[in-house]
């Protein structure tokens, strides 16, 4: 009995052991073996969806053999990205068979969520390759023509007339006409909520084929007509005068462009976009045959991506790339990276509708408190700098240099003294006018907590107690929209920027909400320098109204600017030729039709 | 038969309930969907935002907004997502499809890998193998799954270069699905795993004490016999249990794996539909859980009276 259970014993032990590493094997060996030679993809015309799932049944022979050649003879067998070594994965290499050129690929943080061509705002931005808008914004922040050769204003600003370039073709073969920019400004008027502007103040527009251009007329003087068609992407008339709800159309492409590419395949399962070459492209032709746009959940792991050389930059609209991970990449030597000056910014934003915050006095005392170069180091991990008075970032369009804003305690603390707050019962807290101790209440998003924790400590510096109230994204519009808070940081974004009467009035305007707008100065000299703005267009008049906002900001610090950032963009040293601009960074077609790669 | 009509009834109207709390809870969470719709620096004007809300239904009183809801339920229409702009049940089912592969196949697998193992571990518990698994799945079930996903991923995706680092697939084929699904799966199956091992290991301590194994001891049965044929059936209970959870919220995905692999899975999707106000695509997926939590505990239910006498025999 005790030998039978001792063999049994042993039997167990080694058909155990049999059986595991029989197991392992067999899935290591397919794992490996079936994507080594992958056949290519269908024609994704045909592809009903994305589930779509085809089992090459040709080829397994061919794909053991790779394996094992790949296996003994020491020849690169890696997955269907890198290489391809058998004749059936050749034809699969690259993800379009009639493509010629390298592929370009660019991580993004900012995954589209569906294939909505007009719905989803994501794929908005980076259909901007495609489907250009007929303005863009050129590196030093001036509106230019993109797909429109030049355009004009009529003296009170309600005519707008637009010259379309003669040498633009869809991807179809069809001629760009005026008729598609009348279809696709309509359309977005009569389709989308975001550009409901437009049919409300659109009142007529004509196309004249005769010199190429389609004029609109505004039932009102409208003057940021060419800063909005900047993010308008022009869409085929003869394609989407069939759809009846844009916004609910769903296709995994190819969509119709008009750009140097045009969108072959949204391949959200893969997490990437396609973009092909436009063969009636006549511009200045790019180099690479395909762009790929890869999505990443995690930058940690787009950060990775980018070291292995799986991509060869980053984008995200309206952000860095994390600064936490710059060095990362420079240890490699493969990286070389642009920096541009953000147009954004983060600032601390004031209840002004409530004392002391409504006291300007109050204001430089707070400003003084603040330890600038502190906030830049940590938060922006150098690359930033101190912001000045003035609010609006150096690489804005008629920036003015006003006086950097200087941390100074004791110049606070005498500001302060001077304003009537002192501390009269000496508990350490400054009394308000009301002879109440004064505690503020800061109100982040977690995303600035610890912008939040140092304003906390600087403030106590100069004797003011405050606490940090922190709510996620609903709660503190709702309650910033109902003026339930002393301070608050928040950022502008590049177009924040530029929206309203530009150079961030769209943010303190009061008679203009929004989510993430402050709404919060009623200052009659304020408002009327945002009429003043949005009633010209011409350049000189919105210099000097630009620089008249830049010093009403500095004397009156509605806001207090904690630092400018600056964008990074890393990019692969193989690659030269990159093209920056206020409004979308790199994704523009600058980039894309100059772009190349170079031996390193 | 009646006993099963009971529990049937009681199901039933636990999901009653559910549809009830679905409907209610996201509307308590702060924040207007139509502002989310719009996003931060878009400007709309009130007009505009009262007409999205008559167009989406959301200026109707929440009586009729609840009626509506319960109507579209029982005509089997979850409604419409607001930002992908779609059928919510196109979406859910085009995810779930996918979420069931990766998530599934772990579920199965973790049970039976950690079942297995368990039964071993806990049949000879001093034994050093016994030991070192033990130890091990211990040190994996205290990891944090995010930092396992990382470790996994930058050690056989980025320094060894055998898996590829995101998606479901890089050409929709069997092979590269299989090939994109290896690690998250590996490393859910791993997690599930650990978990299970533990709770069977005590499991089979427990019942190997009990008379009927020294009985069949005693009447000359081996070892293999004994454990297999006998404890595991009783040591397995509460794997059921689990199992029957992990299937309920199969469909709840796998956030943090789904965020580390760029899975574009239930999970993300669940986590946008609530950072967003998706109201429609949250309660239709709340819903889907609820449901499969439900089914998942009903047939844990039966099992437990097909494999458990006890459960059988009347009070």
């Amino acid at each position: 009995m005790k030998q039978r259970k001792y063999f049994t014993g042993l039997e167990l032990k080694a058909g155990l052991k049999r059986q595991m590493a029989l197991a392992m094997l067999i899935l290591t060996l397919c794992s490996n073996i079936l994507p080594a030679g992958a056949a290519g993809p269908e024609d994704s015309e045909n592809n009903d969806s994305e589930n779509n799932l085809t089992l090459s049944k040709e080829g397994f022979f061919d794909r053991l053999i790779t394996y094992i050649k790949g296996l003994y003879l020491g020849e690169e067998g890696e997955t269907q990205d890198s290489g391809v070594i058998s004749e059936a994965a050749a034809a699969d290499v690259q993800q379009s068979a009639d493509s010629e050129g390298a592929v370009l690929k660019i991580a993004t943080p900012s995954a589209i969520k569906s294939a909505s061509f007009i719905g989803d705002s994501n794929l908005g931005v980076f259909t901007h390759l495609s489907n250009p808008p007929l303005m863009k914004m050129d590196a030093e922040g001036h509106l230019v023509g993109q797909l429109a050769e030049s355009y004009n204003v009529s003296e009170n600003n309600t005519c707008w007339t637009f010259y379309l370039k003669d040498d633009l073709y869809w991807s179809d073969g069809e001629k760009v006409s005026p008729e598609d920019i009348e279809f696709s400004i309509r359309y977005y008027g009569k389709e989308t909520p975001w550009a409901s502007w437009i049919n409300d103040t659109l009142e007529s527009s004509t196309v004249s084929d005769a010199d190429n251009s389609v004029t609109f007329k505004f039932n009102k003087p409208y003057t940021r007509v060419n800063m909005e068609f900047a993010t308008y992407n022009l869409l085929p008339a003869h394609v989407w005068e069939t759809i009846e709800n844009p916004l609910e159309y769903i296709s995994n492409g190819p969509y119709v462009g008009c750009g140097p590419y045009y969108l072959k395949l949204i391949d959200l399962n893969a997490g990437k976009l396609i973009f092909e070459k436009n063969p009636y492209w006549k511009g200045k032709a790019p180099v690479s045959g395909t762009v790929e746009i890869h999505f990443y959940s995690n930058v940690d792991v787009a950060t990775l991506a980018l070291k292995n050389g799986d991509v060869d930059t980053y984008y995200k609209y309206a952000g860095s790339y994390p600064y936490s991970g710059i060095e990362q990449l420079e240890k490699t030597g493969d990286f070389d990276f642009l920096e541009k000056t953000d147009i954004g910014l983060v600032f601390l934003a004031l209840n002004l509708k409530k004392a002391p915050f409504s006291d300007p006095e109050f204001r430089e005392a707070l400003a003084y408190a603040i330890n600038y170069k502190e906030l830049v180091r940590l938060e922006t991990l150098g690359y930033g700098e101190v912001p000045n008075r003035g609010f609006v970032p150096s690489a804005m369009e008629n920036f003015k240099e006003t006086e950097k804003l200087e941390y100074s305690p004791e110049k606070a603390k005498e500001n302060l003294e001077k304003a009537g707050y002192s501390d009269s019962n000496g508990n350490g807290i400054l009394e308000g006018k009301d002879g109440k101790d004064i505690k503020l209440e800061i109100l982040i998003r977690s995303e600035y907590a610890r912008t939040g924790e140092l304003l906390d400590e600087y403030f106590e510096q100069i004797g003011l107690s405050s606490e940090l109230k922190t709510a996620d994204a609903d709660t503190w519009i709702t309650l910033k929209d109902s003026y339930d808070y002393d301070l608050t940081v928040i950022r502008s974004t590049p177009w924040g920027m530029l929206m309203h009467a530009s150079w961030g009035s769209g943010y303190f305007d009061s008679r203009r909400t929004g989510q993430g707008v402050m709404h919060n100065v009623e200052d009659p000299e304020f408002l009327q320098l945002c009429d003043d703005i949005l009633a010209t267009t011409d350049p000189a008049e919105l210099h000097d109204y630009a620089y008249e906002l830049q010093d009403y900001y500095a004397e009156n610090l509605p806001a207090v600017p904690l630092y400018w950032s600056k964008s990074v963009t890393p990019f692969n040293r193989h690659f030269e030729g990159w093209y920056s601009d206020p409004l979308y960074g790199i994704y523009n077609l600058d980039t894309f039709v100059n772009v190349r790669e170079v031996e390193a | 038969m009646s006993g099963i009509a009971r529990k049937v009834t009681r199901y039933f109207a636990s999901f009653m309930l559910i549809a009830v709390i679905n409907f209610t809870l996201p509307r308590l969470m702060p924040g207007d969907p139509i502002k989310n719709l719009i996003g931060e620096d878009v400007y709309i004007s009130e007009k505009m935002m009262e007409e999205l809300r008559l167009e989406l239904g959301l200026n109707m009183p929440l009586s009729e907004q609840f009626a509506s809801y319960l109507s579209d339920l029982l005509h089997l229409d979850l409604g419409h997502s607001y930002h992908l702009h779609a059928p919510v049940a196109e979406i859910l089912l085009n995810k779930m499809e996918w979420t069931l592969l990766f998530v599934g196949i772990s579920v199965v697998i973790g049970s039976l890998l950690g079942g297995f193992l368990g039964a071993l571990a806990g049949w000879k518990p001093k034994k050093k193998v016994s030991r070192l698994t033990s130890f091990a799945f211990v040190v994996i079930s205290c990891i944090p799954p995010y930092f396992l996903a990382l470790l996994t991923l930058y050690l056989f995706a980025f320094k060894l270069g055998l898996f590829p680092s995101k998606g479901f697939y890089d050409t929709p084929e069997i092979g590269s699905v299989l090939h994109h699904l290896f690690l998250p799966t590996c490393v859910m199956s791993v997690f599930s795993a650990s978990r299970n091992f533990l709770v069977m290991r005590g499991s089979v301590i427990q019942e190997k004490e009990q008379l009927y194994a020294l009985y069949a001891r005693a009447k000359g049965l081996h070892d293999t016999g004994i454990l297999f044929r006998h404890i595991i059936k009783n040591a397995s209970l509460p794997i059921i249990t689990l199992l029957a959870l992990d299937f309920g919220f199969l469909f709840s995905g796998a956030l943090f794996i789904e965020i580390v692999f760029s899975l574009n899975g239930m999970g993300l999707l669940i986590y946008d539909a609530i950072m967003g106000k998706d109201y429609p695509l949250l309660q239709g997926a709340f819903l889907v859980i609820a449901f499969t939590a439900l089914l998942a505990n009903m047939l844990a239910d039966l099992l437990y009276a097909l494999i458990d006498p006890r459960v059988r025999r009347p009070a």
